[in-house]
């Protein structure tokens, strides 16, 4: 059974790796043809639970909201700058791609002109007035001082068709509630550059789409004359999830590739052999196309940043094949090594799977994800590295056993001391740091585990507040049976929302009636609309002794005329115009049920707009984003905090068995235990608020921490073997700081806090293991 | 104008504050108060809210704003930047100066201004709307002869004095 002796020996070992290498191949070309890879940032969210947590996932990623792209364009002199924000506007404008874009600038057009009769249904002037003689006197007194007015040239073109100014009066109602600063005819922001909100067809988390939009707006705006010269500025939440999956992919990549470059460096340094090189890579990759492949099986989207997660975690199991090549004696079978070193390995693989399975009860999609995917992989890896990988590894060795440097360092670190106190020394610095720490513990911002750089967010908030563009915290919903019942019971909540704006408890809120009334009202202002012969005599009257031109305003009969007979505008119906659109995405329809969602602006009193929902008997409900993501982050905390105990009282059980003694299990457990204390306490001396983030760094760490604890305290009563257990920890040590101190260096925050901590932890894992270890010679004397 | 049968008549006073600030008081028929300063005209109307909107959406204002302080500043740089300018005298020390805007987007609702004078005294202001709307100011002492129902025709007869 020895692959080392002649010739039919090397054949079936040959065979044997062929046969691995077309396997993995075979999987691979399966993966890559089956896996979809998604970019949507929610799924690295906690699974909502209640129907508001449900529609809170979906409104942020497919609400109006989170449709909204704010666009600034600096860089020139004023004038420059507007026309090429009317010239982008009336490109993007027929673009399928862009369902509203609003520049400041004073446009009818957003009323078709198929529409225009419609006018007399939607503004509210009916509710309080009749197109009776007195009436028209009064507004047409208006016009007259309007035509002498400076206004005059404004509304020359509409005073035939339009002489009460409905068309007027409809885009102030449209206009957003609190629009920037026009300048040259454009918005403007303070800083001098000009403002547009594009709204896209695209939802927000779809990178793919939003990158089109995004890509579709830069290339418009770089055709127009002088649009070169120009700094475009994009943000909103559809370019956050194309930045983040650009960083994600860029940094993943980067990282990748520093960190295989310096662990192959690592591993020649180590071993000295191109083939055991090769060969250790074979169980990590299995495990990682074992991995993906389970994932591809269970789930339609596999999340990227669970693949660039799991690569990284996966990073464990390249201890494998390191111990397994570190414990390699001279002459000696590696068969036979691997056979001593299993049961130990298998206790560290058992144990690293159970810790991991801490991700699966978060609850949360992507850590599912990512939990399935590690598991697999390391139970892959684990067991080709026991089964398959020992029977290609050549035999002749060199035993790094002999190494000099390494007699001496393991001299030195038996030589140190191991004073008893030292647990009880840890304990109490940890105490007093995490005694010592200010602020808050627990960081419950969802934001914080959005990776985003806070100068995306910045100037998002400052867009945001320029463009008076609605806060994505707050969403006010209104249920009803139909879409009709919706607008309805909004032109209900019509006045109230009106007092609190009155009150500057907030500073707008938009609900849906504001771009469509209910059926029921379009039908009473019809039927306060006079028929022909009325209107003509009412206007015949009204007209009386005014210098107006006779028969001026004959379309403007017909147009009333034509409004008597319309049938009432339905959002089906008024979604074929930019402002139905605009409409459509305020309206969703949701198990047989229909939601209207308001958004709102410059929440001053959040007490204030809370109490908006009180008396509608659960019709209306007003949505705190940002509260209902953060108590589902706290929700969410309090599952992984439950699973981690379960997942330690497994953990000791395990060990406990494995090793059948609780003394050697208390060898393996405190120093571990310790050293994921320590990290914590360190970063809260040095300010950090704890995410969920760092808590998945600090159990990887501890999952590192178990292996290099579990292997010191194996005693052996060999020194060789001891040499041999620290050459293998050196290189896992190494290898883990090598990734884990790239990682560190990435800009996405949550990569850099996982980095961060898990460097901290495997340096503090490494130090307690040592220190703690059972003292060979000493302890062998106390147990004898 | 097109829309009206006969011409509107409005009274009252219009004052460079220096700068690019006009103020507009109107007295008849109903007090009203206009200021364009900043690129932005306000109007106060008696009993009402203040209102504002850019000049730019109101080019022919735009183009009274320009004409009037380059010409009540002495500015004829700035003058024969947004303007091409013809004057005419008859010799006896009367004269009219017209002026064609430059900017494209301008003249498509102001064809021309045209000041007529006598001697240093600027008598009338006719603004020609691109649409064949005319607004003709009696400035000065010849604001009180303006009649009750104006004509055309009587207006520029004035305006030429005698």
């Amino acid at each position: 059974m020895r692959g080392s002796s002649g010739t039919p020996g090397h054949v079936r070992v040959a065979m044997l790796a062929v046969a691995w290498l077309l396997a993995l191949a075979l999987l691979g070309l399966w993966v890559v043809q089956r896996l979809h890879v998604s970019t949507d940032l929610r799924s690295f969210m906690p699974a909502p639970t209640t129907p508001d947590q449900r529609l809170l996932m979906e409104q942020v990623g497919e609400g109006p909201g989170s449709r909204l792209l704010l666009l600034a364009i600096a860089g020139a002199d004023e004038a420059s700058l507007a026309r090429l924000s009317q010239d982008l506007a009336a490109r993007l404008k027929p673009d399928a791609r862009y369902t509203q874009v609003l520049n400041g600038s004073f446009d009818l057009t957003a009323l078709d002109a198929k529409l225009l009769p419609y006018r007399y249904l939607l503004s509210p002037t009916l509710d309080t007035h009749t197109l009776d003689a007195p009436f028209l006197r009064e507004e047409l007194e208006q016009r007259l001082d309007d035509l002498s007015s400076p206004a005059a040239s404004l509304l020359k073109d509409l005073l035939p068709r339009d002489p009460t100014l409905e068309v007027l009066k409809l885009a102030q109602r449209w206009a957003p509630a609190n629009a920037p600063e026009l300048r040259e005819g454009v918005w403007f922001s303070p800083q001098g550059e000009a403002l547009l909100l594009v709204q896209t067809a695209a939802v927000g988390f779809d990178p793919d789409a939003q990158r089109a939009a995004i890509d579709g707006i830069e290339a418009a705006l770089r055709a127009l004359p002088g649009g070169r010269v120009v700094r475009l500025t994009v943000s909103g939440p559809g370019y956050f999830s194309v930045v983040a999956s650009t960083q994600t992919r860029q940094q993943a990549d980067w990282i990748g590739r520093i960190s295989t470059i310096g662990f192959i460096a690592l591993l020649l340094l180590a071993y000295r052999s191109v083939s055991s090189l090769l060969l250790a890579a074979l169980p990590v990759a299995s495990g990682a196309l074992a991995g993906i492949a389970a994932l591809t099986l269970l789930y339609p989207q596999v999340h990227g940043i669970t693949l660039a997660f799991g690569f990284t975690l996966l990073g464990v199991a390249q201890e494998y094949p390191i111990r397994v090549l570190s414990h390699r004696r001279a002459g000696e079978d590696a068969v036979a090594s691997v056979r001593d070193l299993w049961p130990l390995l298998l206790t560290a693989i058992a144990s690293a799977c159970i810790a991991y399975l801490a991700f699966y009860a978060s609850g949360v999609n992507g850590l599912k994800q990512l939990a399935v995917f590690t598991i697999v992989g390391l139970l892959a890896a684990g067991f080709s590295t026991r089964y398959l990988l020992p029977q290609l590894l050549p035999a002749r060795v060199r035993d790094v056993a002999a190494l000099p440097w390494l007699v001496r360092l393991r001299t030195a670190v038996d030589a140190l001391p191991r004073p008893r106190w030292i647990p009880w020394l840890v304990a109490a610095l940890v105490v007093g740091m995490l005694g010592l720490s200010r602020g808050p513990f627990w960081q419950n911002d969802l934001a914080a585990l959005t990776p985003l750089p806070t100068d995306l967010l910045q100037r998002d908030a400052r867009l945001r507040a320029a463009l008076g563009a609605p806060d994505v915290r707050y969403l006010l919903t209104l249920e009803a049976a139909t879409p009709d019942a919706v607008l309805a019971l909004s032109e209900r909540l019509q006045p109230k929302a009106d007092r609190l704006i009155a009150q500057h408890a907030v500073d707008a809120i938009e609900l849906p009636s504001r771009y469509l009334p209910s059926v029921a009202t379009q039908r009473a202002r019809q039927q306060k609309l006079p028929d022909r012969a009325t209107l003509e005599h009412a206007l015949a009257q009204a007209t009386e002794g005014l210098p107006f031109r006779s028969g001026l305003f004959a379309p403007f009969v017909t147009d009333v005329e034509t409004a008597r007979t319309l049938p009432p505008l339905t959002p089906k119906a008024f979604a074929a115009s930019p402002l139905g659109q605009r409409l459509a995405a305020m309206l969703i329809q949701r198990d047989g049920r229909w939601l209207g969602l308001g958004t709102v602006s410059g929440v001053h009193d959040a007490a204030a707009l809370a109490a908006l929902a009180q008396g509608s008997g659960g019709a209306v409900s007003v949505l705190d984003l940002k509260e209902a993501a953060e108590s589902l982050v706290v929700a969410y905390r309090t599952r992984i905090l439950q699973a981690l105990l379960a997942a330690a009282a497994l953990l000791v059980l395990t060990i406990g068995l494995a090793l059948r003694s609780l003394r050697r299990a208390w060898h393996v457990l405190a120093p571990m235990t310790l050293a994921t204390f320590l990290v914590l306490a360190v970063e809260r001396v040095a300010g950090v608020e704890v995410s969920l983030f760092h808590l998945v760094a600090l159990i990887l760490a501890a999952g590192l921490g178990l292996h290099y604890a579990l292997f010191f305290e194996r005693d052996t009563g060999d020194a060789a073997e001891q040499r041999r257990t620290l050459h293998a920890t050196l290189v896992c040590v190494l290898s883990a700081l090598l990734v884990f101190g790239m990682l560190a260096w990435a800009t996405i925050p949550v990569l850099r806090a996982i980095g961060l901590t898990v460097s901290l932890g495997v340096a503090f894992h490494f130090c307690l293991s040592i220190l703690m270890a059972p003292h060979a010679p000493a302890d062998d004397a106390a147990e004898k | 104008m097109q829309v009206l049968d006969r011409p509107l008549v409005v009274s009252g006073e219009l004052a460079w504050l220096g700068g690019d600030t006009l103020e507009r008081h109107v007295q008849k028929p109903h007090a009203e108060t206009a200021r364009i300063t900043g690129g932005k005209v306000y109007q106060q109307r008696e009993g009402k809210a203040e209102r504002s909107f850019s000049l730019e959406r109101a080019p022919q204002l735009k183009v009274l704003v320009d004409s009037f302080v380059a010409l009540l500043g002495g500015d004829a740089s700035r003058l024969r930047r947004a303007f091409a300018i013809a004057r005419r005298g008859d010799g006896h020390g009367a004269w009219s100066l017209t002026l064609t805007p430059r900017d494209l987007a301008v003249a498509r609702t102001v064809a021309s201004i045209r000041i007529d004078g006598e001697n240093g005294q600027a008598r009338c202001m006719w603004m020609q709307e691109a649409d064949g709307d005319v607004a003709i100011d009696l400035l000065g002492g010849l604001a009180a002869k303006m009649p009750a129902a104006p004509t055309r025709e009587a207006l520029a007869a004035l305006c030429k004095g005698g």
